[in-house]
């Protein structure tokens, strides 16, 4: 990848390098198709429900099946929804949320950006997605689609506040925005290196913030269905809401790889004797795990109310994150400068 | 007259300036409020567009998290409170649009005249720096530590500001 990205840029190369984005959109989907399947059969299993088996063999194709039919559904704009808006709100939403994926590194040679700013390029973009749900819920003309789209904006800044000073101390521990140097800055050879120890505050508040940020249960608030019907997306149907309900999980994709990145040693092996095993694996295993992680709190955990939301995350999460980021000043002054 | 070589950069450089332009104008011309608010978020983020030409990613991103998310975020916020159908329907006065139009190219003319004629001094040779985000970080706590702790410290002012008339309307 690197030979490829250092060289200048002709037609030629062009080509290769939109092939690969290509061929990294398909695997990008393939990943949201099985998610969604694996998310619906492992809250069954922990609800004792069997979940899908019916669409092809235990049921693998059911998500590939709900797919062709959102694409094959009419496409209805309300008469009264603002059409330009409506039409650029989906839009909106997915190109962030594509983009953000550029700069998260698999293994040291598999990346395909090398961003000297790679944290703060996922952090600015991510914040788009944001304007994209609340324009959808206002230009819907909808008061269910309204509310849920106030809701999303609200929760979503006051949780991006915490979840960026929360990696704050991750950058001051490595030195550098560069996603690529803060896995480099990870490597000790055993798991006590990697960031989510030393870090541990951070770690817990970038977690907390980031299952917010994806509007996921405990605070799927945006789309409560009990309260709001269906949250921003009420008066959207066929591929606009697949649109929507792709780039919700393309975000997963995105914050697992970016927790593994950060706080759990990318490709790094747990430890030195584990260490031939190849590195996309650990990566894999890594990220899996935190995926699973986001499943697993949706099927037991309830969904909190509106008025705590707000609470926690400025009361509780902020004042944490700002001493996570002091403490972390104070031992590197002490205790590495000298 | 316009000795340009089509570069990548160059064409980057249309494509940006397009988009902006195109916003600008759109954000003066549109009916709806929140239409002008996604329009001006098409001019920050061809702004973002321009910092990246000029290889300051820092500056950039930065451009793209502060303007077009928060600020474009916290302007739909407060205006979707306000009328759906708020549209402006006082007619223009045609003398105005012309006095206005007069006064806007003869600007243009003079910005035009002013900026061909002068002699631009030729720059000192720029210290391109290993890492821009580095350099930016040391300068701000090195040289610029006062003028920057008295932005912080203006910024909480109106920060406090802000919460005491907020606390003031709600007793």
């Amino acid at each position: 990848m690197q030979s490829w990205l250092n060289q200048p840029l002709t037609w030629g190369s062009a080509l290769v390098l939109f092939l690969w984005a290509l061929v990294f959109l398909f695997i990008v989907l393939g990943f949201v198709t099985y998610a969604i399947y694996f998310e619906r059969k492992v809250i069954g299993w922990m609800q004792l429900r069997i979940g899908p088996n019916r669409v092809g063999p235990f049921g693998m194709l059911q998500t590939v099946a709900d797919i062709f039919k959102l694409l094959i559904k009419e496409d209805t704009i309300p008469r009264k929804a603002d059409r330009a808006l409506f039409i650029l709100a989906p839009v909106l939403a997915y190109i962030p949320a594509f983009s953000v994926l550029a700069v998260l590194p698999y293994t040291q040679n598999l990346y395909f950006a090398d961003l000297n700013v790679g944290l703060l390029y996922y952090v600015a973009l991510s914040g788009i997605s944001t304007l994209a749900i609340v324009l959808g819920g206002w230009a819907s003309n909808n008061k269910y689609a309204l509310l849920g789209g106030m809701r999303s904006a609200a929760q979503m800044i006051s949780y991006e506040v915490p979840l960026v000073i929360s990696v704050v101390g991750v950058i001051l521990l490595s030195g550098s925005l560069n996603l690529r140097d803060i896995v480099a800055a990870q490597s000790g050879g055993w798991f006590w290196d990697w960031n989510f120890i030393p870090q541990i505050i951070g770690f817990i508040i970038f977690i907390i913030a980031a299952v917010s940020e994806l509007n996921r249960t405990p605070f799927d608030l945006p789309e409560a269905e009990s309260e709001l019907v269906a949250g921003y997306h009420v008066e959207y149907s066929g591929f606009r809401f697949a649109f929507f309900m792709l780039s919700e999980y393309v975000y997963v994709y995105a914050i697992a790889a970016l927790t593994t990145v950060l706080f759990l040693g990318g490709w790094h092996a747990p430890a030195p004797f584990l260490a031939f095993v190849p590195g996309i694996i650990w990566f894999l295993l890594k990220f899996a795990f935190i995926v699973f992680f986001l499943f697993w709190i949706r099927a037991t955990l309830p969904r909190i109310r509106v008025d705590q939301l707000m609470g926690l995350g400025w009361k509780v999460l902020l004042p944490l994150s700002l001493l996570n980021v002091f403490l972390t000043a104070i031992y590197l002054e002490l205790f590495i400068k000298n | 007259m316009f000795n340009i070589a089509f570069t990548g950069e160059f064409t980057a450089f249309f494509v940006f300036s397009a988009i902006m332009i195109c916003g600008a104008v759109l954000m003066i011309s549109l009916d709806k409020v929140v239409h002008m608010v996604i329009s001006m978020a098409a001019v920050f983020l061809g702004l973002a567009g321009m910092f990246v030409l000029l290889e300051a990613e820092f500056v950039a991103f930065v451009q793209v998290l502060i303007y077009a998310g928060a600020v474009s975020i916290l302007m739909i916020f407060g205006i979707m409170m306000t009328k759906h159908h708020a549209g402006e329907t006082e007619p223009a006065k045609p003398i105005h649009q012309s006095l206005a139009a007069i006064a806007a190219l003869s600007l243009f003319g003079v910005l035009f005249y002013a900026i061909r004629t002068t002699t631009f001094p030729e720059p000192a040779v720029f210290q391109q720096s290993e890492d821009n985000t580095m350099a930016i970080g040391e300068l701000l706590y090195t040289g610029y530590v006062i003028p920057f702790e008295l932005l912080s410290v203006l910024l909480t002012v109106a920060f406090i500001g802000a919460i005491v008339l907020a606390k003031k309307e709600a007793d």
